[in-house]
């Protein structure tokens, strides 16, 4: 009974569907950018935290539910227009595939190094969000576009949050991916890499509707030349600590 | 000195990383970076091999313990100096090409990464390499094509080059996976000499793991050349930058080929796969070329060309010819990289001249010139049928006296003998002052084309492929049992003569029309102008997805 509780509270924080509503709920209305953050990098850790105290092995059932919820969410990536959403949704569908990562074995050792290589870059995207949000009233595909040219560094960092989420070479998250992938079973794997497949798909409709398209009207300023730097320099730390981990997971 | 090889992706690289840094300081001088970045790759690539045709045994260098390697091989060379000579090519071409452009050095830096990123595909020396530079050339592609950021359109159409390149990726993955889980290395030698010493591997559901890793490797190289039924992206990815459209067509799309000669080893035990990969590019040459000739588009045009032409390719993978299809790959770049950075003087010239011939009364009348005067068409068909028959056969029996042994290179030379009929057929039409004069450059022609093709395949046969017994068994991989091969020859020289018989048919008979045949012939017409409603089939599934995938976030509201 106490061990079905304990997976019942670690399906809301490497969630699993309908639990997942939850994350969603309480994402979608946390008023501050810098707090998004925090929970983006914590949520995950909470749920691996509790995951750890759990001493039986987990039940297939667990597994086909994760990975099922990792599809949906993706699935559902594909219609939102709205950036703060795509953000919660994709965390949803990256970390209910922790639960196959950690059942599988994967990086016995650095279990939470797991959930921010998937956590760092949304957490980087939540800052962006508001970015986007202070310049333009709204941070929302196919209402404007054109941060391109209108804001090109923003557009810029924005182009490399949303690749190193979507599990792109060379970021961790693609490393995880490819280990969890190697640690799955074949019909797992199929799912995984369906998943893999819509993240794609959901980013490029995300980039196209923010990036893509002629300058705004009005004289909107960018960001400046020093936090596009600091951005560059966190990818840089997240490409290097991608391979790094590699090491220990492949 | 063989692990200069790492310094060959290493350079651009660190050109890419100087163009970026230094492009507000240089301004548009700072592509001078790129171009010399790319002299050096070429320098570089020419050398390695230089070394590789000395004789230097091939080697793994690795940078990590498990991953991260790179091969000094014939193929990987070879392919490293191709790539590194169109990317130079093309990164000349540009600098003035785009220089009215708007993100001139992003531009460049794009050209340095992508370019990084097909050198390390080309000499991965393990799985993870290779997909992981599989993937990049997928998303700097994307970039490339969607260079112009104003177009909504240029990124609609890279969106497909994308996703069907992230399709194509999928097997690949699984074929790693597959791979690392039976043979227990990422490692490429180790997992080909794995292969060799137990190629009856079983995996899930007791299949046969090359049989599987072949099919999947296969599919990998379909998606990325173009072939039936994930070729849409190809003809439509034209509103590119025309550098890119060259590099694509001359570089990128070839990968396929490149994969499939990589994994070599694995498809000598892969039982029919290459069955399936020889119809497939049979079907795509075919489609391709038929609707290459119904377009009026020169670009779109080309881009249907090169799907024909990558059908041809795949095909000659499908037959065992494995170092034929690298030959092809290459001379297919060099002369479609040509035709995509002329297509814009083309378009140029063909507004001050329309090039349309003039009409026969006209230059007989005005022009006072006598009217052209044709051959008898039995000569013609016997010239057309015997000559290029008589050309392969002598120049491949020069350079392999076992020829009537290997089915692949009987298909090759069944292939030569129908194009060399098809050019001479093609001047029975043409207009000529001296006909015989016409008849005999079109079969010098078509001589030298065939003689150095047969002696440069065949040099590329001894340098990929050194290993005689190799190469057998990849013909042997590919062979089928005699009496259905016959059965098939017969078929299709059937079909290729009926056609024949019936275009002369036609032309003798202009103005005759049969209504019933002109209605299935314009319908057939209408199917190929919608290019076989490939296109609509797939946007209608897209747009059924995202709105399935709205009204379940409607239905969940949005949690």
């Amino acid at each position: 009974m106490m061990e079905a509780v304990k997976l019942i509270i670690i399906g809301i924080f490497l969630p699993l569907f309908p639990l997942s509503i939850i994350f969603n709920v309480v994402f979608e209305r946390l008023p501050y950018p810098a707090l998004r953050g925090v929970v983006l990098l914590a949520w995950p850790l909470v749920g691996i935290y509790i995951l750890h105290g759990v001493e039986e092995p987990l039940p297939d059932w667990v597994i086909i539910w994760a990975v099922s919820t990792a599809i949906l969410y993706a699935f559902r990536l594909l219609a939102v227009r709205q950036m703060g959403l795509w953000i919660g949704f994709l965390a949803t569908s990256a970390w209910s595939l922790l639960w196959i990562a950690l059942n599988g074995g994967v990086s016995n050792d650095f279990p939470y190094l797991l959930a921010l290589g998937f956590s760092i870059p949304l957490a980087l995207l939540a800052l962006l969000d508001r970015h986007i949000e202070l310049r333009f009233g709204a941070a929302y595909t196919d209402l404007y576009g054109g941060l391109a040219l209108t804001t090109p560094r923003l557009a810029g960092v924005l182009v490399f949050a949303v690749l190193a989420a979507t599990a792109t070479p060379v970021f961790p998250a693609f490393f995880l991916l490819l280990a969890t992938i190697v640690n799955a079973s074949p019909g797992v794997v199929v799912c995984l890499l369906l998943t893999w497949l819509l993240w794609a798909w959901a980013s490029a409709r995300l980039l196209q509707g923010l990036v893509v398209g002629p300058i705004v009207g009005e004289k909107i300023q960018d960001i400046g030349a020093g936090l596009s730097w600091l951005y560059a320099g966190m990818f840089l730390l997240l490409v290097v600590a991608g391979i790094y981990l590699t090491g220990g997971l492949l | 000195m063989n692990q200069l090889v790492l310094w060959l992706p290493a350079i651009s690289l660190v050109s890419a990383l100087l163009t970026h840094l230094l492009g507000g300081l240089l301004g548009r001088g700072v592509v001078k970076i790129s171009v010399s970045g790319g002299v050096l790759t070429v320098a570089l690539a020419a050398y390695l091999v230089g070394l590789s045709l000395m004789g230097e045994d091939a080697h793994l260098h690795l940078l990590g313990s498990s991953w991260g390697g790179l091969l000094f091989d014939p193929l990987s060379v070879l392919m490293a100096l191709v790539i590194a000579s169109i990317s130079l090519i093309v990164r000349i071409y540009s600098v003035r090409y785009m220089a009215e452009e708007a993100g001139y050095s992003r531009f460049f830096m794009l050209l340095d990464l992508m370019t990084a990123a097909l050198l390390v595909m080309v000499a991965a020396g393990d799985l993870i390499t290779l997909l992981i530079s599989w993937y990049l050339v997928g998303v700097l592609l994307y970039f490339l094509l969607g260079h112009d950021m104003r177009s909504h359109s240029a990124y609609r159409y890279g969106f497909w080059t994308l996703i069907t390149y992230r399709l194509g990726d999928l097997p690949l993955v699984l074929a790693a996976m597959l791979l690392f889980h039976t043979y227990g290395s990422w490692s490429l030698p180790v997992l080909f000499e794995r292969i060799s010493q137990n190629p009856n591997a079983v995996t899930y559901l007791d299949l046969p793991v090359t049989e599987v890793t072949g099919a999947l490797v296969a599919l990998a190289a379909f998606a990325r050349s173009a072939q039936f039924l994930l070729h849409t992206w190809l003809p439509y990815t034209m509103e590119g930058p025309t550098p890119v459209s060259a590099l694509m067509h001359a570089g990128i799309v070839n990968a396929g080929g490149f994969l499939i000669n990589r994994f070599a080893p694995v498809y000598i035990y892969s039982g029919d796969v290459l069955h399936w990969i020889f119809i497939v590019g049979l079907v795509t040459a075919v489609i391709g070329s038929v609707l290459m000739l119904s377009q009026n588009d020169v670009k779109k045009s080309l881009g249907y060309s090169t799907m024909g032409q990558m059908g041809f390719m795949i095909m000659e993978c499908g037959v065992g010819a494995f170092s034929l299809a690298i030959f092809h790959l290459i001379a297919h770049g060099l002369f479609k990289g040509t035709l995509f950075l002329s297509a814009g003087s083309i378009i140029g010239e063909a507004r001050q001249d329309d090039g349309v011939p003039k009409d026969d009364l006209y230059t007989f009348i005005v022009e006072r010139q006598s009217p052209s005067y044709k051959q008898p068409w039995l000569i013609m068909a016997a010239i057309t049928l015997i000559v290029p028959v008589f050309v392969l056969l002598i120049s491949h029996l020069a350079v392999a006296p076992d020829l009537f042994q290997k089915q692949g290179a009987i298909i090759l030379l069944f292939f030569g003998w129908v194009t060399g009929a098809q050019l001479l057929f093609s001047t029975y039409h043409m207009s000529a002052q001296n006909p015989w004069r016409l008849v005999g450059l079109i079969v010098v022609s078509f001589i030298i084309v065939v003689v150095g093709y047969t002696l440069i395949s065949h040099a590329f046969d001894q340098y990929l492929y050194p290993n005689p017994e190799f190469a057998s068994q990849l013909y042997a991989a590919a062979g089928i049992n005699h009496l259905s091969f016959d059965v098939l020859i017969t078929i299709t020289t059937f079909i290729i003569v009926t056609g024949w018989i019936r275009v002369y048919y036609t032309q003798r008979h202009l103005g005759h029309h049969d209504k019933s045949i002109s209605n299935v012939w314009l319908n057939f017409y209408a199917l190929i102008s919608r290019e076989f409603y490939i296109n609509d089939l797939y946007t209608g599934l897209s747009r059924n997805v995202l709105a399935a995938s709205s009204r379940l976030n409607v239905l969940l509201r949005w949690g």
